[in-house]
């Protein structure tokens, strides 16, 4: 696997992360029950924020490639 | 198009959203566009609905033009500044949505009690606090949580318990309080109240143990909630 993919890599797990949080979001707020509000915030929560944490490290690993970091 | 003009868009594409919700009954008055609430759920839909677009957006640009500027741009917005509207939003909805009395009722265990709140006929005193709006909204999460933030705290544990505790199958019938219901939750409301006060059924010789909670208030008060058995076999 060259340099250069591993960041889009990073980008696109953390995109198929996002969407997923963001579907568990949209069911919650359309439909509340106490069982999809609990998998929102123990699931849904936590996949943002590795989706968060994917992109801040693809986008390090990017500027590091083209040696601006 | 002029930004008023957006604006004005947005608003009447969210209003419809906000007004979903709304309780049916009395007629809301002149000028209603919906409670906090209901706006924050319309909003949370809308910026979830926009988030999803972004993410398409953002994996598109992705696949044409790899990363570039305006790749890295999408993604920003997409994965790193919208989700955390929504995940704001949906928290604020989600809090406030778990503690009704129809998400109390959506576990099925709870089912003869949230019906006998909805009977009209029922004496029960958790049905005569709700026919008569003694407690305004949440009826069950007010009577079932401590006052406070470490109350508000302890209910959320207790509740993420009782999700657990359903989802497993790990509870037994009948459905029980874990604990005495103490007294301190219905002073909350009565005890400042004169008519609480200058009852004959409260005597100043007995108030101090209904404020210590030495003699439960449900004692003579009671039934609470219907029997379990009496409720399934309506």
């Amino acid at each position: 696997m060259s340099e250069r993919r591993i960041p889009r890599r990073g980008f696109q797990i953390a995109i198929v992360l996002t969407l997923l949080f963001n579907l568990l979001a949209l069911l919650v707020m359309i439909h509340t029950t106490p069982i999809l509000f609990t998998l929102f915030m123990f699931v849904g929560q936590p996949l943002f924020v590795l989706a968060l944490a994917l992109l801040v490290g693809a986008v390090v690993a990017d500027l590091r490639e083209k040696q601006l970091l | 198009m002029r930004p008023w003009a957006a604006v004005a868009a947005v608003i009447s594409l969210l209003r419809p959203v906000a007004l979903w919700a709304a309780e049916e009954g009395v007629p809301p008055p002149h000028g209603w566009i919906g409670t906090t609430s209901e706006w924050i759920r319309g909003f949370g839909i809308a910026f979830a609905l926009l988030n999803l677009f972004l993410l398409w957006m953002a994996w598109r640009s992705l696949a044409r033009t790899g990363i570039t500027p305006i790749t890295r741009g999408w993604l920003l917005v997409a994965i790193g500044l919208v989700p955390l509207m929504v995940a704001f939003l949906s928290f604020a909805h989600g809090l406030e949505s778990s503690a009704t009395v129809s998400a109390c009722g959506s576990c099925h265990v709870m089912t003869p009690f949230v019906q006998d709140l909805h009977n009209v006929k029922s004496d029960t005193l958790a049905a005569t606090h709700f026919k008569n709006r003694y407690i305004r909204e949440n009826q069950c999460y007010t009577c079932h949580s401590d006052y406070g933030l470490a109350g508000t705290f302890k209910a959320k544990f207790e509740g993420l318990g009782h999700v657990w505790r359903y989802t497993t199958g790990l509870y037994e019938l009948p459905i029980k309080i874990n604990q005495p219901y103490p007294n301190l939750r219905c002073l909350e409301c009565h005890g400042e109240s004169q008519k609480f006060l200058n009852s004959e059924g409260h005597p100043k010789e007995d108030m101090r143990s209904l404020m210590d909670g030495s003699v439960s208030c449900i004692t003579c008060h009671g039934p609470v909630h219907p029997e379990q058995k009496k409720a399934a076999m309506r």
